[in-house]
């Protein structure tokens, strides 16, 4: 059996006990083997966390659908009432008047939740308080200024692009929605990794500052895209139209 | 819909299938398990974990032969997650009757509870992943997440034979590693 069949075989579960033995004794003293099978290896953890993310987004958007929401962030709660309101605003419109004007602050308010830290998870107590660690709690304990000067801090050390998606997060949560805007575009220019998260915030800082045309724009992205929040997406178009 | 439709469902990784499971039972399990006085945030993410588990089990073929109830089977799955999060806070642990899971379940339980997302070079691996063309990400899902034998993907895909299947896997892996050399450099 070749060394990429042990490795196949590794995956399927169908070695047998002397292949394993075989398996075993290549990890210890074959560098290109371990390479190779560990590179594998990892890309089926990723590939598995990738699909949990994916899936419990999924559950949080249901979450939203049945209206029954309820943020892990504190600060936010005041903003269900909105969301609440806004829905009811939105259905007697609907129903009573159907006059098509619409309320971008309630709308906002309603889908505004700012996204979770991704890239530095945060073990509480963590001796090494690096920057990157502190800019992402301060994030996290909703110390805006803090955190944006972090940021700002950070950027001037290494200028990676997900700081700027962070770094408009912290801006839409400061209302400072035009100083995010052109942060969100050319983090989405650069392909960023969240781009889909940036475009969806893209969308709503354009809603807060009324402009609908560009906000239906990034929605019909959204929509198309089929990735990220494709169904608040719709509902949202379907809000504004 | 029945269990054995939704478990058929899950084991085709469909997203649909597990939605119906969400929506069938959240009210439930959050209120059999409020009797174990644990946070209502805290088995909200029990309850989405439990349905990953359910979600990857499926489709190992754990749930083939099942002998309980799908429900059981979650509800034994979330039980079983926040007795783990019981004790790894050092909080008294409920004794009673619990569903039996083999090694490879638990292994699946822990790994999932145990989640803490994506480090930065397992993102990078996913970001390179997803402009591999649809036949290479196709392979590499199926072998890798969904557990299929290559001779499975061989029949079920359409390729020649094993060898085929098994050189074209190995080109998307080369593939994967020169996207992602170029992106370091």
């Amino acid at each position: 059996m070749d060394k990429d069949e042990l490795i196949n075989g590794y995956f399927e579960g169908s070695l047998s006990e002397s292949q394993l033995e075989e398996f075993n004794s290549l990890l210890e003293k074959d560098v290109a083997f371990t390479s190779e099978f560990e590179f594998q290896k990892e890309l089926q953890d990723s590939l598995k966390k990738q699909e949990r993310q994916e899936i419990k987004e999924l559950f949080s958007n249901l979450k939203d659908e049945n209206g029954k929401t309820e943020t892990k962030v504190i600060k936010l709660r005041p903003w269900l009432a909105a969301a609440s309101i806004a829905l009811l605003a939105g259905l007697a419109w609907w129903f009573l008047f159907n006059t098509g004007e619409i309320n971008t602050e309630e709308l906002y308010a309603a889908n505004f939740a700012p996204y979770d830290n991704v890239i530095q998870p945060i073990e509480r107590g963590d001796q090494l308080e690096d920057l990157k660690t502190k800019a992402f709690t301060a994030y996290e304990n909703e110390e805006y200024p803090k955190a944006l000067e972090l940021f700002k801090e950070l950027q001037g050390k290494h200028n990676e692009a997900y700081i700027e998606f962070y770094k408009a997060m912290v801006l839409m949560q400061l209302n400072k929605q035009e100083e995010a805007i052109p942060l969100l575009e050319g983090y989405i220019e650069k392909g960023g990794e969240l781009k889909d998260r940036a475009s969806w915030y893209l969308a709503l800082a354009y809603l807060k500052l009324n402009r609908l045309e560009d906000c239906k724009e990034q929605l019909n992205l959204r929509i198309s895209s089929g990735t990220y929040k494709t169904a608040a997406a719709k509902k949202l178009l379907s809000q504004l139209e | 819909m029945t269990d054995r439709q939704l478990i058929l469902q899950l084991k085709q990784r469909d997203r649909n299938a597990l939605k119906a499971v969400y929506i069938d039972y959240k009210t439930e399990f959050l209120k059999f398990m409020s009797r174990y006085n644990a946070d209502t945030d805290i088995l909200e993410d029990i309850f989405q974990d439990a349905l990953i588990v359910l979600f990857e089990n499926a489709q190992a073929g754990k749930l083939d032969a099942l002998k309980s109830t799908l429900k059981t089977y979650l509800f034994g799955t979330g039980k079983f997650m926040l007795f783990k999060h019981f004790r790894d806070a050092r909080k008294e642990v409920p004794t009673e009757e619990t569903y039996l899971f083999d090694k490879y379940e638990q292994a699946v339980i822990e790994d999932v509870f145990e989640d803490e997302g994506l480090s930065n070079y397992q993102a990078k691996l996913v970001a390179n992943f997803k402009k591999l063309g649809d036949k290479c990400r196709e392979i590499l899902e199926l072998f890798y997440i969904q557990g299929m034998k290559l001779d499975e993907i061989t029949l079920t895909q359409g390729y020649e034979n094993k060898d085929v299947t098994k050189s074209q896997k190995s080109r998307c892996l080369k593939s994967l590693k020169q996207l992602i050399g170029n992106s370091n450099g």
